[in-house]
């Protein structure tokens, strides 16, 4: 997985890197082409520079017109050379090809113009040369000329194509944190980000208002739900009085007693579905405050002493091991109060005679963390997954009751941003490891 | 006492009613906010239980209008709302209770009690169990002069089924009295039994406690005294 902004720069030096290698590739044929072309010319002016003095002082004072002697004339380092020569054919020459001459017994290859004219009647042979290793010496000049060229338009080009690329996309990673940082809906940033790129601002504009789409129509079913909630509330109020008032009658038949107990406790299951429900569309819709700055350790310790006699009496033993100086900010200790007790509660439920439950504390690199720990019987990877799910199915051997205790514990953590995650082995227990945020 | 029972839901005033009357309480009903301010403005209660929403009036305003007519009625709050704000703003108008729907008509007493001990210093005498003791004012058991080590839950235990002496108590009743509802299963829960398992062994190293009765699939039960 690559940055989009990488992708682009890469790509961009590799279509630079293919183009120049293919130029490259190309240049010497090209450098040729053009230095040959070069060289032909001046060979062609050089001629013409000879024919104009020919015809201006005539071709005595390079070769007498009865001698059979030839002229001809090297610069220095034989670089060039000029000659003169009488021939004896019919057919004009017009030329210019490469071919070896002898030097100082040493042969050199020349680029040679070869060109037949007639002066008072004889036939002379003008032959205008330029030695290869000079020519190939500016090839070699040119190319290396380009390379560096190409070389530093590579690198600086695609350095400002980075540049301009991270430049570009600046809004685009502002609106990918936007995103990213969110865990709700209705916490999107709505203030548009500032951007010049038509793309963005769309893109941008369209999530905003997915965004507030989603949160109303979430505000809608919270509202819902609050509202079923307090609609049902009613009828099971005059419900449970009506029962209560019939359980208060003075010498009830024991099997009316019983049975109208009986139904006052699937009434009150009803009741406690009814206000868990209540309790979570409560706390996703933000409805309580997060004020309280409290310690980790009183409040533990808290609900430890709530929960010792049952813990006692089912024989199990509670260990702490939480450090002193671990408070939490901008929380609600009731609603945090509530997760722990469900959390510890939950593990004494699931722990047999002479387990024991561990819980610990301590801030670490990660922030602040709480484990709750049990030697319970453990969890499936099935119902691992299925754990915070309200109204889950019920594994029918347990008995933790309406299963919708870890749904409301799993609505506060996120409530407050503590992220929760449970590893377990079936068999030999349970760990629910509670992550708090940074600012807490 | 007189106590008006602010209700819109009929037939939940009148299992109210029906209630505070077996408990002798002298009661009027009131359907909606209109007719509550008249009968406040008129009658003289003692106790006013107000239901908060109903449909013509906002609750809170009574307790103001009842306030500036100098009526002396202790306001209990009833919602199915359950916001901390309402409550809030209740208490502060000067309620003296709250409770939330649904609520166990035995906790409505208690409240209701707990209230008139407060403002008429009634019902403080000591609870004598059997061979024990119950200061409500100091909150302390006593067996023989010397007080019985109880925690905080144990005491409150005791002293709501001795309240309600003769009355069963579900273990619902009870432990929404007590632990309000930081379970969100209460129904599975056996906190009630360990915590009276664990009174009645400290009780009994003192003196045996047949006046605690356990009613078989009920709940549990303080016999009433003409019982002992």
């Amino acid at each position: 997985m690559l940055k989009l902004k990488t992708k682009l720069s890469l790509f961009n030096l590799l279509s630079k890197i293919i183009f120049t290698a293919l130029f490259l590739a190309l240049m010497p044929f090209l450098i040729q082409r053009i230095n040959l072309r070069q060289v032909d010319n001046d060979l062609i002016q050089k001629r013409e520079q000879v024919i104009e003095l020919i015809s201006e002082i005539g071709i005595e004072p390079f070769i007498s017109s009865d001698s059979s002697s030839s002229f001809g004339s090297y610069n220095i380092l034989k670089e060039e050379f000029i000659s003169l020569e009488k021939i004896n054919i019919t057919e004009d020459l017009n030329y210019i090809d490469v071919t070896p001459r002898l030097l100082d017994e040493e042969e050199t290859d020349y680029r040679v113009l070869n060109y037949s004219f007639i002066v008072d009647g004889q036939k002379y042979l003008l032959e205008v040369g330029t030695s290869l290793n000079s020519i190939l010496r500016t090839e070699k000049n040119i190319k290396r000329l380009m390379l560096l060229f190409l070389v530093s338009i590579i690198l600086i080009t695609s350095f400002a194509d980075l540049q301009y690329t991270r430049v570009v996309l600046i809004p685009l990673d502002k609106i990918r944190d936007k995103l990213k940082q969110i865990s709700d809906p209705g916490l999107f940033e709505k203030t548009p980000v500032k951007t010049s790129t038509s793309d963005f601002v769309l893109l941008d504009k369209a999530l905003i208002e997915l965004m507030n789409h989603i949160n109303l129509l979430f505000q809608k079913e919270k509202e819902i739900t609050v509202n079923i909630s307090h609609e049902l509330m009613t009828p099971v109020s005059v419900l449970r009085s009506k029962l209560e008032n019939i359980l208060l009658e003075k010498e009830l038949d024991p099997v009316v007693e019983k049975k109208t107990e009986e139904s006052l406790t699937t009434l009150h299951r009803l009741q406690s579905l009814v206000s868990s429900l209540l309790m979570i569309a409560r706390i996703e819709s933000h409805q309580y405050l997060r004020e309280d700055t409290f310690s980790l350790k009183d409040l533990l310790t808290e609900i430890i002493s709530e929960i010792s006699p049952v813990a006692d009496d089912a024989g199990i033993r509670v260990l702490t091991d939480i450090n002193d100086d671990l408070t939490v900010s901008k929380a609600n200790r009731s609603l945090i109060f509530s997760l722990f007790f469900n959390i510890v509660n939950n593990a004494i439920k699931n722990t047999s005679r002479g387990g024991e439950i561990r819980i610990k504390g301590k801030r670490t690199n990660k922030g602040l963390i709480l484990s709750i720990e049990d030697t319970g019987k453990g969890l499936s990877d099935r119902q691992k997954k299925m754990l915070f799910e309200r109204f889950r199915m019920k594994d029918p051997a347990s008995n933790d009751g309406t299963g919708i205790g870890l749904a409301i514990a799993k609505s506060i953590a996120d409530f407050h941003e503590i992220k929760i995650s449970v590893s377990s082995e079936p068999g030999k227990g349970t760990m629910f490891s509670f992550v708090f945020p940074e600012n807490s | 006492m007189n106590v008006l029972i602010v209700e819109d839901e009929k037939s939940l005033a009148r299992e109210i009613e029906k209630f505070l009357h077996s408990e002798n309480f002298l009661c009027d009903l009131a359907f909606t906010g209109t007719e509550a301010s008249e009968k406040i403005a008129i009658n003289l209660y003692d106790f006013v239980l107000l239901d908060l929403g109903l449909p013509d009036y906002d609750g809170l305003d009574l307790i103001t209008e009842a306030r500036k007519m100098n009526s002396e009625a202790s306001f209990i709050i009833i919602t199915a709302r359950g916001d901390v704000e309402d409550k809030v703003k209740g208490l502060d108008l000067g309620a003296d209770d709250y409770i939330a729907k649904p609520f166990a008509l035995i906790e409505l007493l208690s409240r209701i009690n707990a209230v008139a001990r407060r403002k008429f210093r009634v019902n403080t005498n000591n609870i004598s169990l059997g061979d024990f003791e119950m200061q409500l004012q100091s909150r302390k058991l006593m067996n023989n002069h010397h007080e019985v080590d109880l925690t905080k839950k144990e005491y409150d235990l005791l002293q709501y089924l001795a309240l309600n002496r003769g009355k069963v108590l579900t273990r619902h009743q009870l432990y929404e009295h007590i632990w309000g509802n930081i379970l969100d299963d209460q129904y599975d829960s056996n906190f009630i039994d360990v915590h009276i398992k664990n009174l009645r062994k400290k009780l009994n190293f003192h003196s045996p406690t047949p006046w605690l009765e356990t009613v078989r699939g009920v709940g549990y039960r303080i016999s009433s005294e003409e019982q002992d």
